[in-house]
Order: structure tokens, then sequence, then C-alpha cells
């Protein structure tokens, strides 16, 4: 059967069905009751359909109807007012303060728009202007503590547009592969994300939303809310509502934006000023007896600086001016920091929409141009956004969004290993950043700071490669890694209103995209020179129809949706990279490798049918109910066992409606339970070979180290929540809170497990992880009064996870693991307790009194890596935001915090071990510097028991010995944090022309504003220079250790907003 | 109306009646699902030279001293993983072995089937004689057991014995293609299977002298390595796919890390070994050859002291595993044994001509060389010689050199840093630990009293 021709079919014959009729269009204003001032925003519905406008700035709305249709006025803390249209073009309503609770009309799952109120599930919506507060470089960071329950972990602003990892309600998949689906205007998008865990940040790629296009942003968290999204939506839903034209009389308005904003760098690791680079306080000599800084060494072990005249390592290079001269041994103390730009950020945006009686339009252009802190790295960005609606007649409207979005980048590495991070880990504290910063010779000899040590014999240097870093200049300007990427996403779609009650709709939607990789290691460096580029692209469709039926009578409302979905998913990648080096320096090629490249070509195929249903039903606007059932057929399960059903149930109580009590405007009750499911990725039920190296013409295949399974099952997951929603004093003071339970069970996860079996891990449906929590979210108004008003959201949610099971015979999971300098530390999970512990090396201990056993030369004794250390997630977080209107000035303030969780982090450690961190030169108790020799009363105190005698012991200990060989290196315990903070992410103030001004001006609105983005890390427990905020590392969807951060980037900029 | 819910309905029924998807839809592409046994055999043999190329071999053996990061080389208590052992070259020899459709084409089927029965045991010799007890019997069997028990050192030498006799016996006449070590000739194959078993009864001379003496015996007379030809290496190719490991280390990481050991030089370098100019390189300052003293940490300069020869660290250089003057040795230390008749120093000098034969590709100094008494058989002090001739020999295959100074203590040079002595084993991998729990910790329990310890000793280490 070709199913596509059949949906196309079906899309082309169902809208012509119809029958014209008179529509009538309407206009009005809408404003506050009690004092006559012009309401936005207000929503306006025709009744019992999702048609529906709402009121721009000045309360005025335009919306085309028909006959005997009644119109529905709802605001939030306004009573709701209905009105028949009974053959009046303009309609003027005043709406009172409500007494009666909220009336908000909400998107839910599928795009289907629902009374807030009905609602048996918790969802929260945030409105577009909150996307748009101070330009987010990836606009879901805007989502970070908005929302109760959801958790944003991201990336340095650095990275322009990194990567933001969103999970809801705790980590629910032991695999932790629980990222949520994001749907715009109900197209599924892909939020993949190319990065790995060093080198270049590209960023998830559902930044691609123009933050300007947004209406609203709506978050389906659990299971009930998002149990029509099948298998996707197990791990939650964003749906994202674009902003439309509107229909009506003819109208026509521009918005103009723009926004310049610069960007520095801060909080820096503190490092010391007194010690050089070297490993020993004593200057090596050349054969003429000048002393020299060991340029060998990439540590700061070495000599005072104290200004001693010294060959620095510019002075060996015979093109340097100045070549064989002695220089003064200084620090310089903001070398690090030096190397940072101040980076720009010039963003544009305009918008046209307007429309007619039966047409309307919206088009959006929006460019960001940014140049990064980190030097020569720099994002262009482009998205166009076209959303059309046209009635054919009044039976039948097509519409259509289309969107672009193009991103160019050459972006920082990220990582230890890449780029410059490396230098607050192993660096000199000499080395002056000015003198790096021209990093090329005339001749082109490249300068770099880390060599071999001069000749005993002549005291010259001959061989200028790099010994294990590059000049951070020649990273930069000569090993630079380019991405870019074009995309398309949208929809199109016809609906069909056969009779009033029933409507019908037919969308094929697309997200398509071609991401372009390629980076170069350049001649001249530590790493061999190479070429690696690829392409990478998604093709994805979903083909779908919806069958909808509303109708209510005098009490009773029905609500009935059935439809089906077909997911159709091509990706394609060709990947290569040249090996054994390049045929001539400056030739990025792959036609340059001089051994056989790498080549990697893929193709993946996916596919889901899917059934559904839903029904509510509402009894008095009072008391609703819920069900729905979904089925999902996924291609990458095994054939016999691939069909699968899900449904839910949930139901609300509008108890307000029953209690005459005054000051209570609104409560609610309301609780749900749904089934979920999620498949897998393809290929992994069947088995197969991997093409190993070829050696000399013989080819060589392997089994892979993952072993397939071909009885995988779907993994369930059940969940209860359950929900109360309070208003006061006519819905100035809100609570709403939830609870709720799920437990994901036969989770598909990659299981390590011992090598000897032959395999590392295999694919398996096993254990259950528990999460519960509760989210709280905290609406109020405290002040309101005529020229001053300040409200606030304030959400907290604490999420508990228990990893009930694992696999039979197995009690530990790992998820993830690092090693350096031959030293592992896991993340894992244990049977019986939380989600992921960070299991590492600590020092060993003495049982009964806790103290630090020391070995023969007191220096710290460690475990082997199975200490326990804990649960990575954090014990709660949250936002608050606070929305100040002063005059024509409003403010809004954003902050989000975090309490508990912790991180391993590898830069500290590694500050420390190379002598560069400030703990290093620090003064004991003898009044002198650690580093002061033992026997003059220097050294660091230690104190604990010894191994052999038993005994207590204070000792001091050679600093360099016990911070470079033991603490900086084995005992992983020293550099976990505590990930806790609170930081104030985002402020803008901004101040509205009044409408004096306006009449003199071609404007009808205007609006200047001041913004500032992560201005200030208002606390966080872990010491300065590391940020739990951003502790992200690429694609890997649990954060757990630190290495090689991006330094964290604050933003001040101004903003101007005009609209015609 | 009735029209259009029955066009509905059709068109639900199209989008979800069927959960048939086309055939090939969930398989790859993207990788092979056939494999000949020989692409199989090829892949596990490229993981040869890993057995020998790691530092931490070198410093087991105390070839090679740390320049940099010296606390490696004072033997960490810490994990080594064997993992990479089974899911590599074993899992591929396990699959020729499973194989239900191996064909002739790349030469006869038992054949394949008897070169990767060699290899297998090759590969489980090494690792119980770094680990000690491992999985063995239940290892490699997939989803049927995800925690094999670990089998005692003990039974799994008594099997290897077996199998390597069994994959002698299986052999047919005809060659096999695509075979990178040998290519494909089976009397070499049954020749280094017998090598095996000889060097493995060796082993055995302390715990059981008498399987020890009966095991050598059967092997040589089963036929072992005759010449130089015969000897197990890998040839790395000037290409960076199939290049030296060393290479990578020093000539495209720069790592000036590892000089030759006070020890070997200055076993060495009295003797004017014609071996030393190519083990290693003389010190950039004095043009001497200079060994660094093993576990020092003082401040050193890379240009004082003999770093890794230029052949030794060559893109193409092979790598010795199995060799004929391995062979000319255990017949010397066999004879001085009493287990087989034969002249003690004739094997003894053999032996290092084909040492230096190997090295060099000339046998020409070996007279000059024999004359020095240094050198020159003392039968009062043959175990000694031997061993001590076997280590320089065994260079840079560290952790042979290594078991054999386990099992016989000699030579009686080895340095300890700080009072650290030369570890007696490798520890298990951590991960080990929460992988295989029940049976890791048994294993630690009846060979070491419950500690997985790098100073735990070996069944065969008396």
């Amino acid at each position: 059967m070709n199913y596509k021709i059949s949906v196309i079919m079906l899309l082309i014959c169902v809208p012509f069905w119809g029958l014209s009729a008179q529509e009538i269009p309407i206009t009005g204003t809408v404003t506050v009751a009690s004092d006559g001032m012009p309401l936005p925003g207000v929503t306006v519905m025709i009744k019992g359909t999702n048609q529906g406008t709402s009121t721009d700035m000045d309360g005025n709305y335009s919306i085309t109807t028909n006959q005997g249709d009644v119109l529905s006025f709802s605001s939030i803390g306004f009573a709701v007012q209905e009105v028949p249209v009974n053959g009046q073009t303009t309609i003027n309503i005043a709406l009172v303060e409500s007494m009666q609770g909220l009336d908000e009309v909400v998107v839910t799952a599928l795009g289907i728009s629902r009374d807030k109120k009905s609602l048996g599930y918790a969802t929260q919506e945030v409105d577009g202007e909150n996307f748009n507060l101070t330009n987010e470089q990836n606009v879901l960071g805007s989502l970070s503590g908005r929302v109760a329950g959801v958790q944003v972990t991201g990336a340095s602003g650095a990275s322009m547009g990194g990567t933001q990892k969103i999970k809801i309600r705790g980590v629910n998949s032991i695999g932790a592969g629980d990222q949520p689906l994001i749907v715009i205007d109900g197209t599924p998008i892909s939020n993949a994300n190319f990065s790995g865990s060093d080198q270049a940040d590209y960023g998830n790629l559902a930044q691609d939303v123009n933050p300007n296009d947004i209406e609203s942003v709506n978050v389906l968290k659990g299971p009930a809310a998002s149990a029509l999204y099948g298998i996707r939506g197990q791990y939650g839903v964003i749906m994202i509502t674009t902003k439309k034209g509107k229909k009506g009389p003819k109208k026509v308005s521009v918005d103009f934006s723009s926004t310049f904003s610069v960007e520095s760098a801060y909080n820096f690791i503190e490092l010391q000023n007194m010690y050089g680079g070297g490993s020993s306080q004593t200057f090596r000599t050349l054969p003429n007896g000048q002393p020299y800084v060991d340029m060998s060494v990439d540590e700061s072990w070495g000599p005072k600086l104290d200004g001693t005249p010294v060959r620095q390592v510019f002075s060996f290079y015979p093109q340097d001016p100045e070549y064989g001269q002695l220089t003064p041994f200084v620090a310089h103390p903001n070398n690090v920091k030096n190397y940072y730009n101040t980076g720009t950020t010039f963003n544009n945006n305009v918008s046209i929409s307007g429309g007619n009686e039966n047409t309307s339009v919206r088009l959006s252009f929006n460019n960001t141009q940014i140049e990064g802190i980190v030097p020569n790295t720099n994002l262009d960005r482009t998205n166009v956004g076209l959303s059309v609606s046209l009635d054919l007649n009044d039976k039948v409207t097509v519409s259509s969004n289309i969107n672009y979005a193009g991103n160019k980048g050459r972006r920082p590495s990220q990582g230890s290993e890449y780029g410059a991070n490396y230098m607050v880990q192993w660096f000199q504290r000499n080395v002056d950043m000015n003198r790096l910063r021209n990093y090329k010779y005339d001749d082109g000899t490249f300068l770099h700071w880390n060599l071999s040590r001069p000749d005993s014999n002549t005291g010259e240097i001959t061989d200028f490669e790099p010994l294990y870093w590059n000049n951070p200049y020649f990273e930069a300007y000569e090993n630079t890694s380019d991405d870019y990427r074009d995309r398309f996403f949208g929809d199109i779609g016809v609906s069909y209103k056969i009779i009033p009650e029933l409507e019908i709709s037919g969308f094929v939607r697309s997200d398509m995209f071609t991401q372009n990789i390629q980076s170069r290691q350049a001649f001249g460096g530590t790493r061999v020179p190479s070429f690696s580029i690829g392409k990478y692209q998604n093709k994805e469709f979903n083909y779908e129809l919806l069958a909808q039926y509303k109708k209510s009578w005098e009490k009773l409302s029905l609500d009935a949706t059935v439809g089906g979905n077909i997911y159709d998913r091509e990706y394609t990648y060709l990947s290569q990279a040249t090996v054994g080096g390049l045929s001539s320096p400056g030739f990025y090629n792959i036609d340059a490798s001089i051994d056989r490249p790498e080549v990697d070509s893929y193709l993946l195929e996916k596919q889901i049918r899917s059934f559904y249903s839903l029904v509510s039903l509402g009894y008095d606007g009072t008391f609703f109910i819920d069900a729905s059932l979904r089925n999902d057929n996924s291609s990458t399960l095994p054939d016999d066992n691939n069909s699968y059903w899900y449904p839910s149930f949930s139901g609300s109580i509008v108890f307000s409606e029953l209690l005459e009590w005054e000051p209570l405007s609104f409560g609610k009750v309301r609780a749900s339970y749904a089934k979920a499911g999620s498949d897998l990725d393809p290929y992994l039920t069947t088995p197969f070979y991997e093409v190993g190296t070829v050696y000399n013409g013989t080819s060589t295949l392997y089994v892979p180290d993952k072993l397939n399974n071909p009885n995988i099952k779907p993994s369930f997951s059940n969940s209860f929540e359950a929900g109360l929603e309070l208003n006061f004093f006519n819905n100035r003071l809100g609570f709403d809170f939830t609870y709720y339970q799920q437990k994901n069970k036969d989770q598909i996860l990659d299981l390590d497990i011992s090598g000897t079996s032959g395999y590392d891990s295999t694919i398996i449906n096993a254990g259950l992880i528990e999460n519960d929590g509760f989210e709280l979210s905290v609406n109020a108004a405290p002040v309101k009064i005529n020229n001053f008003s300040w409200d606030f959201t304030f959400n907290i949610n604490k999420n508990n996870s228990e990893v009930v099971e694992l696999a039979p015979g197995i009690d530990v999971y790992t998820y993830g693991s690092t090693t350096y300098s031959s030293v592992t530390s896991y993340l894992n999970s244990y049977e019986g307790e939380p989600f992921g512990s960070l299991v590492g090396q600590a020092y060993q201990r003495d049982e009964a009194s806790g103290k630090i056993l020391l070995d023969d030369e007191n220096m710290p004794l460690y475990t082997d890596a199975t200490h326990n250390f804990g649960t990575v997630l954090p014990d709660f977080n949250g936002g608050f935001q606070n929305n100040i209107r002063i005059g024509q000035f409003n403010i809004a303030a954003m902050i989000d915090f975090q309490g508990g969780g912790q991180f391993f982090s590898r830069s500290k450690m590694l500050s420390v071990r190379t002598g560069q961190d400030i703990l290093t030169v620090a003064t004991n108790d003898n009044g002198m510097n650690v580093r002061d020799p033992l026997e003059d009363g220097g050294g660091v105190k230690v104190t604990g028991i010894s191994a052999s005698t038993g005994e207590d012991v204070t000792a001091y200990v050679d600093a360099r010995s016990y911070y470079r060989n033991v603490i900086g290196r084995r005992i992983y315990e020293e550099w976990l944090y505590d990930a806790s903070y609170v930081k104030l992410r985002e402020v803008r103030v901004q101040y509205n022309l009044g409408e004096k001004i306006m009449e003199k001006l071609p404007f009808s609105t205007m609006s200047l504003a001041l913004i500032a983005r992560n201005p200030a890390m208002i606390w966080q427990k872990a010491p300065k220079g590391i940020n739990p905020s951003e502790i992200s590392t690429g694609a890997q969807a649990i954060s757990w250790y630190e290495s090689g951060q991006l330094p964290s980037v604050r933003s001040f900029g101004v903003n101007l907003n005009v609209t015609f | 109306m009735k029209k259009l819910y029955i066009t509905i309905l059709f068109g639900v029924t199209v989008l979800t009646g069927c959960s048939n998807f086309d055939e090939d839809i969930n398989t790859t592409t993207n990788d092979p699902s056939q494999a000949s046994g020989m692409q199989l055999i090829s892949q596990a043999e490229l993981w040869l030279p890993g057995l020998s190329s790691s530092p931490q071999g070198e410093f087991m053996a105390q070839y090679l001293a740390e320049t940099q990061y010296v606390g490696l080389s004072l033997y960490p208590q810490q994990s080594t993983s064997f993992y990479s052992w089974y899911q590599g070259p074993l899992a591929d020899l396990q699959a020729v072995l499973n194989a239900d459709d191996l064909t002739a084409n790349e030469g006869p089927i038992e054949n394949q089937l008897a070169v990767a029965k060699i290899l297998k045991a090759y590969y489980f010799w090494n690792i119980t004689d770094r680990w000690g007890d491992v999985p063995y019997s239940e290892a490699l069997q997939g989803v049927d057991d995800f925690t094999p028990a670990y089998d005692t050192q003990e039974s799994i030498y008594t099997d290897l014995f077996a199998e390597l006799k069994e994959a002698s016996d299986m052999m047919v006449s005809g060659n096999l293609s695509n075979d990178i070590v040998y290519d494909g000739d089976m009397g070499k194959w049954e020749r280094f299977a017998n090598t095996i078993r000889m060097i493995m009864a060796l082993r055995l001379s302390e715990v059981n002298p008498a399987t020890a003496e009966a095991e050598f015996n059967n092997a040589v007379n089963d036929g072992v390595f005759i010449s130089n030809d015969d000897n197990l290496f890998f040839q790395h190719l000037a290409d960076a796919n199939n290049q030296n490991y060393w290479y990578d280390q020093v000539e495209n990481d720069n790592r000036e890390w590892w000089a030759l050991t006070e020890s070997l030089v200055s076993v060495m370098k009295p003797l004017d070994d014609p071996r030393l100019p190519i083990y290693g390189n003389p010190a950039r300052d004095s043009d001497e050859y200079v060994g660094l003293l093993f576990g020092e940490e003082d401040n050193i300069g890379t240009e004082e002291y003999s770093l890794l020869g230029d052949a030794i660290y060559a893109q193409d250089a092979p790598v010795y595993l199995l060799t004929y003057a391995q062979v000319q040795f255990a017949m010397a230390e066999a004879s001085e044994r009493g287990w087989i008749t034969g002249d003690t120093e004739t094997y003894y000098n053999q032996a290092i001509e084909s040492s230096i034969e190997q090295w060099t590709g000339s046998t020409e100094e070996v007279t000059d060389f024999m004359a020095q008494s240094e050198v020159a058989f003392d039968p009062a002090n043959a175990m000694e010689q031997i061993a001590t001739q076997r280590w320089v020999h065994l260079y840079m295959f560290g952790y042979e050199a290594w078991a054999e100074w386990r099992r016989t203590g000699l030579p009686d040079i080895m340095v300890k840093p700080n009072g650290v002595n030369v570890p007696t084993r490798l520890a298990y991998p951590d991960n080990e630990a929460f992988n295989n729990e029940t049976n890791y910790t048994d294993a630690v329990q009846r060979q070491f009293g419950g500690e997985d310890s790098i100073y735990g000793t070996l069944w065969w280490d008396k």
C-alpha cells in the first residue's frame, strides 16, 4: 500500500468539499471595565472552534465570523465574556476583573486549543516576549528557570549558540537519552546535536527557531500531557507557537527590532603570580652562562618571578627583535584573560504582518552577527519565516508555515585538548600574551611558547616544532573549525469544517537540514596536519490527518479528536578525514591525504505509523474528564513486536465553582495517569560486522563491541500526577502545585557488560527507574497601583530519582567514564540509589576516625576508582522572574538557581597540579610559602594517620610532589564541587515612548531597552572560575565533569523596538 | 457526508493499519552483514603489536625509564583493563570458531579454524600471564553469559596445551590467503603453535617441573621454530593507518618521554653490543649512550640521555613477539635443567647469534661480540647468563621479559626506586568490580586473599 499517495490524495480531495457561507468581519476594542484602559493580549475566540485572535497593544482586534457565531473574550485575571455576533460588525467590550478564575486558552498536544481550566495535567506556558528579553544566543536557554520542573544546562556564551540541554522532571531514562520533543506550530523538529565533548560546540538544533517569531511556548511536562505524541513524547514536549498575521479588516503592521551588545569573558580561576614556568626553582643555564626559562615545561613550578633578566622563549627565535636578549622574568597576571576579546552581537529583526477578511500573512526576517570572545570566532545566523492562512470559503482554510534558518559559524573549541582552554591547565605564569598575539614572523615561522630545550652545546634552538601545546593564537587562526547549516521546516495544511462542530484537517510537515562541518589542523603545530569534512543531511516528514468534533449542550461539552500520523525520517551523511598528514601546506582537501583517508557514508531510515484518539467531556464548566489512546508502530522494533498502545486518563474539578468563598478566585484539583513508550535507534536488532583497517590490500572485518538484541521491545513509563491550582484576591496571587510520580520500566539501554563476554555493552530492556517530585509555581502581583506595578513568578521543583532495578544479575550501570593520566572516573547508577553517582578515586581513610591515611612519605593514600561520591543530580532548581513597571519603564529580571548536584572539575585539578592555581603558593602556618624548602619551614601541612604505624601524623611535605603527583593527579575527591548556584541570568530595562512623543513620530509604538545577559553569578558554591551552570559538554546528556570549560561570558547591550 | 466518513476511515486505516514495514528498513546498509573467516582472522592479527607496544610493559621489565611523568613508571596501584583483548581479537576469533558459513575461498576451512584456535590460545596465554585467573571457559559467549566465571590459571594452561595440539592436528594441506603475519604458510603456523607450547611449558618450570618437562619435550618433538624466518612479528607499514605505536608517540606527539634505562645501557654498552644502536639513540648533548636511572625524578633533561632508537620508533618498524632466539634460549635453559640432551653453550651461542641477526640483519659482529669474557658462556653462571641475554633480546616486549623475570628472578638487576618493587601481576579492570562482581570477588579471594593488588603472585610464579 502506498500510504504517501493516499495521504496526499486525502489532502487534495478534502478541502473543496465545502460550500461558502456569509462571512462577517468584526472589529472592536477591549478595555478594562474598572479604568477604561485598553487591554492587550486578550484572546478572542469563536466559541466551539479553534479559530481566534488576540488584541494588539491598543486593545484592538479583528476577526472574521459567521452569522450565529459567539465570540468569547478571555484574559488572565478577567472574567470571560461571550457575545453573540448577531449581525454586528463592531463589538467593543469592557472586561471585568475576574472573580471566577482563569479562562486561559492553551495549546495542547497536536495543536489542540483547550481551556486551561479543563486540563487534568500540568502545563506551563511562557509568553513569547520572554524569549526576546536579552537575545539569548540559543533560544532554549531562555527557558531556564521559567517553568517549574524544567532544568536547562547550558554552555558558555563563547560558543555562540552552544548546547542548551533540557531535562523535564529529572532523569527518566537510565541511558539518559531523555530530551523532550520540540514542536513548532505542530511540526516536530530535530533537536540533534553534532557536538562531542571537545572541539566545537555547534549547539542543539532546536535553536533554529527565530526568537522574535515566538508567540508562546507551552511545556507539556508529563506523559499525560504528551500522550498524544506517543513514542516521541515520552520525555515531554516543548510546544512553540509562532506569531501569525490576523484576519479581519485589511491592516498591515511592521515591527522592527535591533539589538547591539558587547560580550566579555569573566569568572577565571584564580592563578598565582609568584612562580614562573619550569620544574625547579633554579634556572637552567645556556653554555654561555645565561639563565633561561625552561620552555619544555608546561607547568609553573619554576623559579620566583622576581624580575631576574633571563632568556625567554622568544629570545631563541632568530627572527625576533629580542633574539639573544635577556628580559625580566616577571608575572603576567592576566595572561589567560588577555587572550579573550570583547565580543559583539548585532541583531536585526523585521516582521510584517497583516491580513484581510480571508487572508492572514506574517513574514519575518532576522539576522544575527556575532564576533565571539575567542579570537577569530564568529557566527552569522539568518532566519526567514513566512506564515499564511487563507480561507478559501467559510469551510475550507489552507495554511502554511515555512521557516528557513541559516547558520554559518567559526567556533572555538571546548574541552581540554583543543583550542586554548589548556591555558588554565598547562601554562607558564610568565608568558606574555601580548608577545604571543603576533604568532607568525614575517618569514612564516610560527612563534610558540612550548619548545624542546636549546642544544646544550650551542645554546640555540633549531627545532621550533611545539612540544605539547600550540600558541593559542595559532589554534585560533590556523586550526579553525567551520560549520554551516541550511534548514527548512514548516508545514502546509488544509482544514475543512464539514459542519460547525466537525472539522477535519490534514498536514504535511517537514524538517530538512544539511549540516556541514569542517576542521583543520595546520602545518607547524603539535598535531599531524589534517583536514576533515562532513555533510549531514536529515529529512523528516510527518503526514498528519486529524478530525475534531466539538459540541456544547446546556451543561455538557464534548471534544473528540481522532487522527493518524506517519513519521518518515531519512538521515544520511558523508564524513571524511585525511590520514597521515597533508600533501602541501595550505591545501585543505581530502585529496591532500597522505594515506588512505577515513571515509564514512551512512544511511538511516525510520518510520513510525500512529493512530490516536482523544475524548474530553466537561460538565457545567466544573467537572472535566479526558481519555486518550495512541497506537504506534515503529520500524526500529523487531518485526513481530512493533505495535504498541498507550492510554492516558485525566480529570479535573474546578471546585471554586462549587464554593462561594470570596477570596478564592479560582480553585482546581486535577489528576492524571498515562502510559507512554519509547523505541530505539535503528539497526539495533540485527547483527552485523564493522569494517576494519585495510592492511596492504587485505581487508579486515570485526565483531562490533555492542551486542544487538533481536528481542527488544519498547520501554514503558507509567506516570501519575495530581495538582492543585489556587488563585486568590482577583487572581493577584496564584499557586500551582503538582506532585508527580513516574515509573520508567523496561528501559532500552546500552548496558555495559563485562568485556570478557566479548562485548562491551548490549542493548537490553531492563530496569525500573522511578522519579517523583513536586513543582510549585507562584504568581503574584503584590503591587498594582497607578504608575507602578510589580509582578513575579517563582518556580521551584524538586525531583527524587531512584534506580529501583537494573538487569538481572547487574546492579551497576555505567553511563559514562573519563580517563586522564591513567586515572578513570565513572558516572554509575546503582540499584536502590538515585540516578548518576560519581565514582572515582578518594582518600583512603581510617575507618574509625575518618582521618586520611598517609604513606611513609606522609603523602595521602588513595582508593582505586570505585569510591561512590553520590549522585550528580541537583536536589532542586527553579527561577524567579520579576516584572516591574514604573511609569513608562518596564523592568524584567530573571534569576535562576539550583541547589545541590555535583561535578568533577579537571580544570581546577590541573591548575593545581601544574602549580598555576593560587592554592599552590599559599602561606602555611609557619608563615612560610608552601613552596619554600621543607628545612626552612616551607611545605604543605598534612595531617592524618600513618598507614604503616597507625600513629597520628602532622607533617610538612614538598608542595610540588604533593600537588603535582598526588592531590592534583590521583585524588578526585579533592576536585568534586557542589553545583549549587544563584544566577542573575537576564535583566532588561525598557523605556516606552509616551503617546505625546509618538504622535510626532511615524511609528505607532517605540521602545528602547538596556539589556544584560548573565551579568552576574550572585552566588556559587564551587570556587571562582568554574561555572556550575555551564558544565554542559556537547551532546553528553548528563553533565558531571568539567574539563576545559570555555570562560563565562557576560553581555550588555541596547535594544530598539519600533512598530509602524 | 457518508462518503466523507468513509474517506476518513479509509485514510486512518491506510495510515495505521499496517505494522508491516519494508522488510529491509531496519537492516543496516552501513555495515556488512557477512564476514569471511580470513577477514576476521586478519583483523585479530592487527591486534598483535598491541601485546607488546605499551610503556607499561617496558617499565615492568625496566627497559625504559620515564623522563616526564615519573609517577607512571613507579607502578601506581591501579587497574589495567583486559577488556579490549576479549572484545577485540578474541571476539573476532570466536566468531570464526562459531561460524557455520565459512567457505574455502580463502583456503581450507580446517586451516582457518586451526589458525583461529592458535591465535586465540596465544592471546589467552598472554592475558593469563599478566593478570592470573581470568574468564576463559565461560568467556566470549555474548548474550549467553554476561558474567563469565574466572578459570584458574592452571586449568587455562592445561586447556591451552590441548587446544594448540588440536589445532596442529586438524590442519590439512593447502595454504590460506589474506593472512597478514605468516602469509598463509601452514607449516609456520604449526611451528608457531608448537613454539607457544614450548615457552608455556618452560613457564611451569617452578610450579610443576614434571609437567613442564613433559610438555616441553612434546612441543620440541612436534617441531618448533627452525630459523628467524619462522618468527612471529608484526610488520608495521609506512602508512598512518597501520603505523607503529611508538612512531605516533615520538614523532607525532613529540614525546621525549622514554629513555633507555641505566640497567640496560650498563649491560650493553661495555660490550659494544651491536644491538644498542638499534635499541636507542646516543644522547644529543654527548653523542654517547647514556642510560637513565629507572625511577629518577629530578629535573631530567632529555638531551642528556639515550632515547628510543630511530629503528624502534620508525613508522614501519616490526614488532617481535615470538622468536627463534627465544626458542634457543629455552633450549639452553632446558638443557641446563636436564630436560633435554644437548649442549647448553651451543644453544646459548645460537640464541645470541639469532638475536643479533634478528635485530641488526647481520651476523658479522657476532664473533667479536661473543669473544668478550662478560658474554662468553660460563657454565658456572649459565642460568644467570641465559636470563640476562634473554632479557637483552626481548627488548621492547617488556611484558614477556617481565614474565621470564617473575619466573626465574633473573636477571637480578632490577632497581627499586623509593623501595618500590617490580609488580608481580596487573590488577584487574576497575569496572570488572561493577560488571562481574561475584566472579571478580571470588577470583581475587581465592588467589590473593581478597586484595586485587599488583603484588599478588600468580600460580606459576613460585
